[in-house]
């Protein structure tokens, strides 16, 4: 992970906020778990969010949570199924680092605006020395892992829904996430901003597909506007997309939402993946320490109960965007 | 990714023949029969286990296992020092990969590792980590090569047991042996150690049914501390089945974890014999 030097005196302070302070408080009956940004330990960060904000792509979303900024784009284009699996579609996910120190940037700025975009691509690699070559190659492959093994069954995405025509035709989706800037929490981060932009995801609408001669033949209709949105494709009310929770456990006890600084102290974490049907699509271990069974039992139940919380939370924010319609004001990154 | 040049590497689109068998065109009813498995197990019966060390001369330690049809051969190598990149490194460091043999499987693997590989080492690695005292060598890292040689399913698991029973037998100092299990659950049925094709089966949920339990789950634990090294689960599965299959499975990583015992103190003795 990123390249975070806290001194020991630091990680102290952090890990007795979580840990030893509570056990005190405790005993004078008043309950109460400190970090060190004022919250509990299962409270999540505020969160921004925004999609179809890029014009180019089929469904799009950014989101901000603390320092943490993802960017993802969902591009659609027509593909061959698999041969073993010849009515179904494609999903395929790509992680990509744009990190960059905030100096950098800040200088950027000074010096001349519009040479923002191309100043970050320069940086980029040098910025932070734990994403240079392999070390931040590892955590993209991670996440983009962790996205696959979640959205592999058919609970989480169907993907019968994008076949065309069974052997010939099929559509692919291109979820590309392209991380801006990391505050700790990037599996999180990329779990709600992806389903926020498959969420908005229009496939354009086929309005023929035959075989003619044995070749596939398609027909898309005229009207750019006339689109599919994916979910509502799916037979049932139930929402395709989840949305994976990650828990940092520090000493003894466990928190959501960990910061950038509450990563660097942790020696294991937990990522799930949680349906909104309250089933759990994925649960892959991270860090170099190991876990007793009971937290991990702990992590579990509280995972699921957190997970359909804000997978609620956040569902509702987006049928409220969505209620603006097309004359809603795009913030895109002026703000 | 860039293509290797110098080497041969086959038709660029094939597919193996088997997926136009008669067997896809069974109903689901007839694969899915769990009243018995295809090789006479109960459900919570694993294949019996060979386990080997030295196998291979050149590495500093090695192992081979068979679960089954499954076989894993893993090799451990002197530590080696880490480049410079980002200084003086506190801890030493642990470096696998994972790779699946291109006639393992039922399909053909290139050479190069694919995500699914990497995603194995990247598990392997964190699998054993906690077992391995990495503050006993700064700034070295030790390789582990695991080769699946035959996947007849729960080849991770395997290839877990053989890297830690290899690290073992290479003198890397370790906290405990790392043992590992695969379960697949199916509906109510619980699968110990899943063939390849149990696997397929538990990959995949039925059509017409939504609330269904699928998955498959592999633990790694470290039996003498009782500690969980790593957890992949995949699949669709309530926070009650996970909690009954880990119990399953930590409970089968403490039974198994006397043959990686038995077959180090073998290796011990006959050591100690060709000395004498």
């Amino acid at each position: 992970m990123a390249e975070t030097v806290l001194s020991s005196g630091e990680k102290i302070f952090i890990l007795h906020g979580i840990d030893a302070i509570l056990s005190f408080l405790q005993f004078c009956n008043y309950k109460a778990d400190f970090r060190n940004d004022g919250r509990r330990r299962c409270e999540y960060r505020s969160m921004e969010i925004e999609t179809k904000l890029m014009p180019q792509t089929h469904g799009s979303a950014r989101l901000h949570i603390g320092n943490t900024d993802i960017l993802v784009g969902i591009k659609v284009e027509l593909d061959i199924p698999h041969a073993d699996k010849p009515n179904e579609g494609k999903l395929e996910f790509f992680v990509d680092w744009y990190v960059i120190l905030l100096m950098v940037i800040i200088v950027v700025i000074e010096c001349l605006v519009f040479f923002i975009n191309f100043q970050i691509i320069i940086f980029s690699a040098t910025a932070t020395p734990a994403f240079e070559g392999k070390g931040g190659d590892d955590l993209a492959t991670e996440i983009s892992n962790v996205l696959t093994a979640a959205y592999q069954t058919r609970n989480a995405f169907d993907l019968k829904t994008l076949c065309i025509l069974p052997h010939k035709k099929c559509w692919k989706i291109y979820v590309d996430v392209l991380i801006l800037q990391c505050g700790g929490n990037l599996f999180d981060a990329v779990g709600i901003a992806v389903k926020a932009a498959l969420n908005s995801t229009e496939i354009p609408k086929i309005t023929a597909a035959t075989l003619d001669g044995g070749e596939p033949d398609i027909e898309l209709s005229d009207d750019s506007y006339d689109c599919i949105q994916l979910d509502t494709n799916i037979s049932k009310e139930r929402n395709f997309v989840l949305y994976l929770k990650y828990e940092i456990y520090i000493g003894d006890n466990y928190i959501v939402d960990p910061t950038l600084e509450e990563e660097v102290c942790s020696t294991s974490s937990i990522v799930m993946s949680i349906l909104p049907n309250g089933k759990i699509s994925s649960v892959v271990k991270l860090g170099y320490g190991s876990i007793q069974f009971n937290t991990f039992t702990k992590m579990l139940q509280m995972g699921e109960i957190i997970g359909l919380k804000l997978n609620k939370t956040l569902m509702d924010v987006l049928k409220e965007e969505t209620q603006f319609g097309r004359q809603r004001r795009i913030f895109g990154f002026l703000k | 990714m860039p293509v290797d040049q110098r080497r041969i590497n086959g038709p660029e689109v094939s597919v193996p023949y088997h997926i136009y068998s008669d067997f896809d065109k069974k109903s689901d009813k007839e694969k899915h029969d769990f009243s018995k498995r295809s090789d006479k197990r109960t459900d919570n019966e694993m294949r019996k286990i060979f386990l080997k060390t030295g196998i291979v001369s050149q590495a500093k330690g090695s192992a081979y296992i068979e679960i089954g049809n499954t076989k894993v051969v893993c090799s451990v190598f002197d530590p080696r020092e880490l480049s410079n990149k980002n200084g003086y490194c506190m801890q030493g460091e642990i470096y696998c990969e994972f790779k699946f043999a291109p006639f393992s499987c039922q399909k053909r693997k290139i050479h190069q590792q694919n995500a699914e590989e990497k995603q194995y080492s990247l598990i392997l690695q964190r699998a054993l980590e906690p077992a391995v005292c990495l503050h006993e060598f700064p700034n070295f890292q030790v390789d582990v090569y695991v080769m699946v040689l035959d996947n007849a399913g729960s080849s991770l698991a395997a290839a877990i047991m053989a890297a830690s029973t290899a690290l073992a037998n290479a003198g890397v100092p370790m906290f405990g042996l790392v043992t590992a299990s695969t379960i697949g659950i199916y509906g109510n049925h619980y699968l110990m150690d899943p063939t390849d094709t149990e696997e397929g089966i538990c990959n995949t949920q039925p059509d017409n049914e939504d609330d269904f339990n699928h998955g498959i789950i592999t633990l790694a634990s470290l039996p003498q501390h009782n500690q969980i090294s790593e957890v992949f689960l995949i699949g669709s599965i309530d926070t009650n089945t996970i909690n009954q299959a880990t119990e399953i499975l930590t409970a089968a990583n403490k039974d198994i974890c006397p043959v990686l015992q038995q077959c180090l103190v073998k290796t011990i003795m006959k050591l100690h014999n060709e000395k004498k």
